[in-house]
């Protein structure tokens, strides 16, 4: 594991208290590890020559600078800047859960601030929901680098109540954001499942791009409780106390049928689905969403 | 209901078969409380899985708390019974114990013997059986009382429970318990068990037979088998308990007897003395002391006596009184004690009565055989011949007469005939000389009958053995007859001159049955029969087909024995001894067998006096005499001890009269060749039963009480376990290298 990724583990980053400085720790962290640029797009506009490092995409090379120097060079472009992402991110009650060193609530914001600056860093326009039956916090859409802070302000603020509502947020968000752009939802979809597939659906409607960050806690995807327990509901007033032990297998039955239909729904609706698991290092999340890039940008 | 080894433990560690409930409800109240999200699953789960989890939870806790039920019971060690009918309500174990007191169980080594070892087994048996809970109860029984149960003697102890005052009580009981002379039999033992009052529904039995086991009772054991088995299948257990695990060298006088002979006041009488080793090593200087009315006499040495051989001597023996003489023998000390002595009485008389019956008024041949048989002079036989006519034989008792003579009988009436034959019948010894006054006609048809009658052969008549002076061989040609076995051996020049001129030939073709009732002893030069015996009843037949006197005859002469001829004078006696043999049945008894002493109460007070022997520490013992069926009788039951009992009877005038009996061991029992234990599981293939050394003997209570169901506990409990593991594992969380949900 390269030095620079031990730092992204959840454990690392929980030390760190302020979000701003848990993204730019985050982004920075990832971009030292990867050789080519991740962000420079595939605008008209020249920009800069850089050394050739192998990996880079061959297409890029200046031959004429070959020619003439006898040294590869690639060519760097100004990316586009209409690009407009809004981050939805849940702060409902269950996102409160947590058993490593990062809740859902942590994870998941720390995820969104990467995501923010990464972005701004690139000059796209960002914006910010914190949302759970209702939206709690609306940033708009700016391309400045301080805009960071507006949003991690934004989901410092929020503190996780309630339960979730999603296709109303969804539909709200759209209504707020008309123009098309991409819509990333953080959220641990603990929800009525028919609401949210209407809603990623609405948005896919709208023109978005769509892609889900699934925030799971380990012990939720491996319930590998012991003893008896009581479980109480975070957002639900149920509670059972039980041997986990013995409802384990139904358990997991229950959410893997649960993450296939999320799955199945996503697929369907050409929205890009991401499991995180709150153990995972959070580039994880960095990861995918460039790769989710390149894919478009490809398309 | 079993009973328990440690029943204490089980009031203890039952309480603790309700601790895995227990830790149930702790753990209920002492679960932690999740704040959870995803109860959306857990309650489908929860909803989906309630019953059979309810189900394997409630399987666990039922496994879980019979392991430590069975942890529980085993550590309780419980006791069942190993007969079903035990399991089903038995509730009391008698334990029957058969007692091996033979003689052969004093067979003694180092500072112990067989009987000792049966006896710290009996108290063994009993220490343990006293610890159980159930009621318990015991039984002690030796074999020589067993034979008796039937005439109404108890067993030593019978039906005792076992309390704590019963150790002691053994104790005495034991204590003083010795051998038996007897050779009683484990066979009569074990049928004893039926005589003892019948088993109730709720008792087991258990059966010790404690026993030497020797070879010649275990050879052949068919009415020993049938009696254990008929044990086995009435619900018994049977344990055969072992007291001897050797060998060791044993002598025994088998046989204490008078030979053959007249038994007379002054007559010299050859008794013979054998002597068996039953050892495995050759005896040598085997030393037989003897005793002669309570004097010592010279002893017999045997220089050597082979393993499992016998040796019989003869020695002389001259009473000169007239009575009963008491004789016994002993043997040094070895292995076995009882069998080392054997006593005889022998009844002599002053004079033994010879009824002589002689055809011819004119006595010739009565005089010849009276002279061979009474010589008179300073000579004397113990014989007293008395020459009379056949008349003599119908009108008097023939019972005092050791032998009686037909001499020249020309015929008889049949009441003489009947007398006569009633006389041999009932053993009494008969000598029939022919003469020229016999006729075979009266022989063939009365005496003969067609070989029913007491003569011997058919007679076709008189004839001549003709002259001839060529042949050398001898008119008289006898075979090992014990009459002629005097003259066996060196060639006899007295028997050779004996010359035979007239006989009675026997019917033509006639041979003697091929049964060994008749047989001829002594034949002619022309091979024609001289001398035939015939077994009548019990009683001897010698016929002589030939005169018994020398003297000439209207015939002519019949032969020149009796003239200067000393070998007619032997023949005659030995005949005479041959003939009074079956006279003098053996009268030796065998110990514990009742001696019943007959007596006329005429004469005799109803009561007689017995005077026990001095080997048993001597003791008299009144019996009053009982009428039975053949008059009045006294019987002593108490005859365990070998030696000479005295009768003492007391006539009506106050006179006194003793008869003497000597009781003897049965020397077999004396062989103390053992059956091991694979030779006994042959012979008792298909019974049931378990073979110890008595030195193994020392069960635990729950081996005496029944089966112990520890072990099977033990195989319970890791069944349960085993089970628990399995449940366990269905009902618990086991992360795999897959891991959860994706």
């Amino acid at each position: 594991m390269p030095a620079s990724k031990r730092f992204l583990h959840p454990e690392a980053i929980g030390r760190i208290s302020r979000l701003d400085l848990r993204a730019r720790h985050i982004v920075e962290g990832f971009l030292s590890g990867i050789h080519r640029s991740p962000y420079f797009g595939q605008s008209v506009e020249f920009l800069q020559h850089r050394e050739y490092t192998p990996g880079d995409d061959l297409r890029h090379v200046d031959w004429k600078v070959w020619a003439k120097q006898d040294r590869y060079y690639v060519k760097q472009f100004e990316e586009d800047t209409n690009l407009r992402a809004t981050l939805l991110v849940d702060v409902s009650g269950s996102m409160r859960y947590g058993s490593g060193p990062l809740d859902k609530y942590e994870y998941g914001c720390t995820i969104a601030a990467s995501l923010a600056y990464l972005l701004l860093r690139q000059q796209d326009a960002v914006g910010c929901v914190a949302f759970d039956e209702a939206i709690r916090v609306k940033v708009p859409q700016r391309t400045r680098r301080s805009h960071l802070n507006a949003i991690v302000q934004a989901l410092s603020a929020s503190e996780p109540r309630e339960k979730t509502e999603m296709q109303p947020i969804l539909r709200a968000a759209a209504e707020v954001y008309p123009r098309r752009g991409l819509m990333i939802l953080v959220s641990d979809l603990l929800v009525d499942r028919a609401g949210l597939s209407k809603g990623l659906r609405l948005l896919r409607q709208h023109g978005h791009d769509v892609i889900v960050f699934h925030v799971m806690d380990d012990q939720e995807l491996d319930f590998s409780f012991n003893g008896a327990t009581r479980f109480e509901g975070l957002e639900l007033p149920q509670h059972l106390a039980c041997n986990p032990r013995a409802l384990r297998a139904g358990y997991l039955e229950a959410l893997g049928n649960y993450l296939d239909e999320v799955r199945r729904g996503c697929a369907k609706d050409g929205v890009d689905y991401v499991l995180l698991r709150t153990s995972q290092p959070l580039d994880a999340a960095l990861a995918a969403f460039l790769s989710h890039r390149q894919g478009k940008q490809r398309d | 209901m079993p009973s328990f080894v440690n029943e204490s433990f089980l009031w203890w560690g039952l309480p603790l078969v309700g601790l895995p409930v227990l830790i149930h409800l702790i753990n209920l109240m002492r679960h932690r409380r999740v704040k959870w999200a995803a109860m959306e699953f857990l309650l489908v789960s929860q909803k989906r899985h309630q019953k059979s989890i309810l189900f394997k939870q409630l399987l666990l806790l039922l496994v879980r708390m019979l392991a430590i039920a069975a942890v529980v019971f085993m550590v309780a060690q419980p006791l069942v019974r190993n007969q079903w009918g035990a399991i089903f309500g038995g509730s009391k174990t008698h334990h029957i114990v058969l007692l091996d007191d033979s003689f052969s169980m004093s067979d003694h080594w180092a500072d112990t013997s067989g009987f000792d070892q049966a006896k710290a087994v009996v108290a063994r048996l009993a220490a343990q059986a006293g610890h159980q809970d159930t009621p318990q109860i015991f039984t002690l029984l030796r074999f020589s009382r067993a034979r008796r149960l039937a005439r109404g003697t108890q067993p030593d102890l019978l039906g005792e429970p076992l309390d704590a005052n019963f150790p002691a009580h053994l104790e005495k009981v034991l204590g003083p318990m010795s051998t038996s002379q007897t050779a009683a039999e484990p066979q009569e033992a074990i049928e004893a068990v039926d005589r003892l009052p019948p088993k109730p529904q709720d008792e087991d039995r258990v059966i010790y037979l404690i026993s030497d086991f020797r070879a010649n009772q275990w050879q052949e054991p068919v009415a020993l088998r049938k009696a254990l088995h008929q044990l086995d299948e009435a619900g018994a257990q049977i344990h055969l308990i072992n007291c001897v695990d050797a060998v060791h060298q044993n002598l025994a006088v088998t046989a204490l007897r008078p030979g053959p002979g007249t038994r007379a006041a002054g007559v010299p009488l050859l008794v013979e003395v054998s002597v068996r080793n039953f050892g495995t090593a050759n005896a040598r200087g085997v030393s037989v002391s003897l005793e002669e009315d309570g004097h010592a006499r010279p002893a017999i040495v045997l220089e050597d006596l082979p393993a499992g051989k016998s040796l019989t001597r003869r020695f002389p023996v001259l009473f000169t009184t007239a009575g009963e003489h008491e004789i016994v023998a002993r043997l040094q000390t070895d292995a076995v004690a009882a069998d080392n002595s054997r006593s005889l009485v022998v009844d002599v008389p002053k004079v033994v009565d010879v009824l002589v019956i002689d055809g011819d008024a004119k006595g010739q041949d009565a005089f010849f055989l009276s002279t061979a048989l009474a010589p008179g002079g300073k000579v004397t036989s113990g014989l007293k011949p008395i020459v009379e006519s056949p008349r003599y034989l119908r009108d008097h008792a023939l019972d005092s007469f050791e032998t009686i003579y037909l001499l020249n009988v020309a015929r008889l009436d049949p009441g003489e005939i009947a007398a006569l034959e009633a006389y041999v019948k009932a053993g009494g010894g008969l000598g029939i000389f022919m003469g020229q006054l016999s006729r075979a006609d009266f022989f063939n048809d009365q005496l003969y009958r067609g070989g029913q009658g007491l003569f011997p052969l058919p007679l076709a008549g008189p004839a001549e053995l003709v002259v001839d002076r060529l042949e050398k061989s001898p008119d008289l040609e006898v075979t090992d007859h014990p009459i002629f076995s005097v003259f066996s051996g060196e060639r006899n020049s007295f028997l050779n001159s004996v010359v035979v001129s007239r006989y009675f030939a026997a019917e033509k073709n006639w041979n003697p049955a091929p049964d060994v009732s008749t047989q001829v002893i002594a034949r002619l030069r022309n091979k024609a029969p001289l001398a035939v015996e015939h077994k009548f009843g019990d009683g001897r037949v010698v016929a002589f087909l030939t005169k018994a006197s020398p003297l000439e005859t209207s015939l002519g002469s019949w032969n020149n024995w009796g003239r200067d001829n000393p070998s007619y004078v032997v023949a005659m006696l030995e005949m005479q001894s041959y003939l009074s043999a079956s006279r003098h049945p053996d009268t030796s008894r065998v110990v514990c067998t009742p001696l019943d002493v007959p007596l006329d109460v005429a004469k005799f007070v109803p009561q007689v006096r017995f005077i026990l022997p001095r080997e048993g520490g001597g003791g008299t013992l009144s019996v009053d005499a009982a009428a039975a069926a053949a008059g009045h009788s006294a019987v002593l039951s108490e005859t365990d001890v070998s030696g000479i009992y005295q009768a003492q009877l007391t006539g009506t005038d106050a006179s006194q009269h003793v008869e003497r009996f000597a009781f003897n061991v049965t020397p077999e029992e004396g062989d103390l060749h053992k059956i091991d234990a694979g030779q006994l599981a042959a012979r008792l293939d298909g019974i049931r039963y378990e073979f110890h050394q008595a030195a193994d003997i020392d069960y635990n209570p729950q081996q005496l009480a029944g089966f112990n169901l520890s072990e099977s506990l033990l195989y319970c409990l890791i069944a349960l376990l085993l089970g628990e593991q399995v449940l366990a594992y269905a009902c618990s969380y086991h992360p795999s290298a897959k891991g959860g949900a994706r």
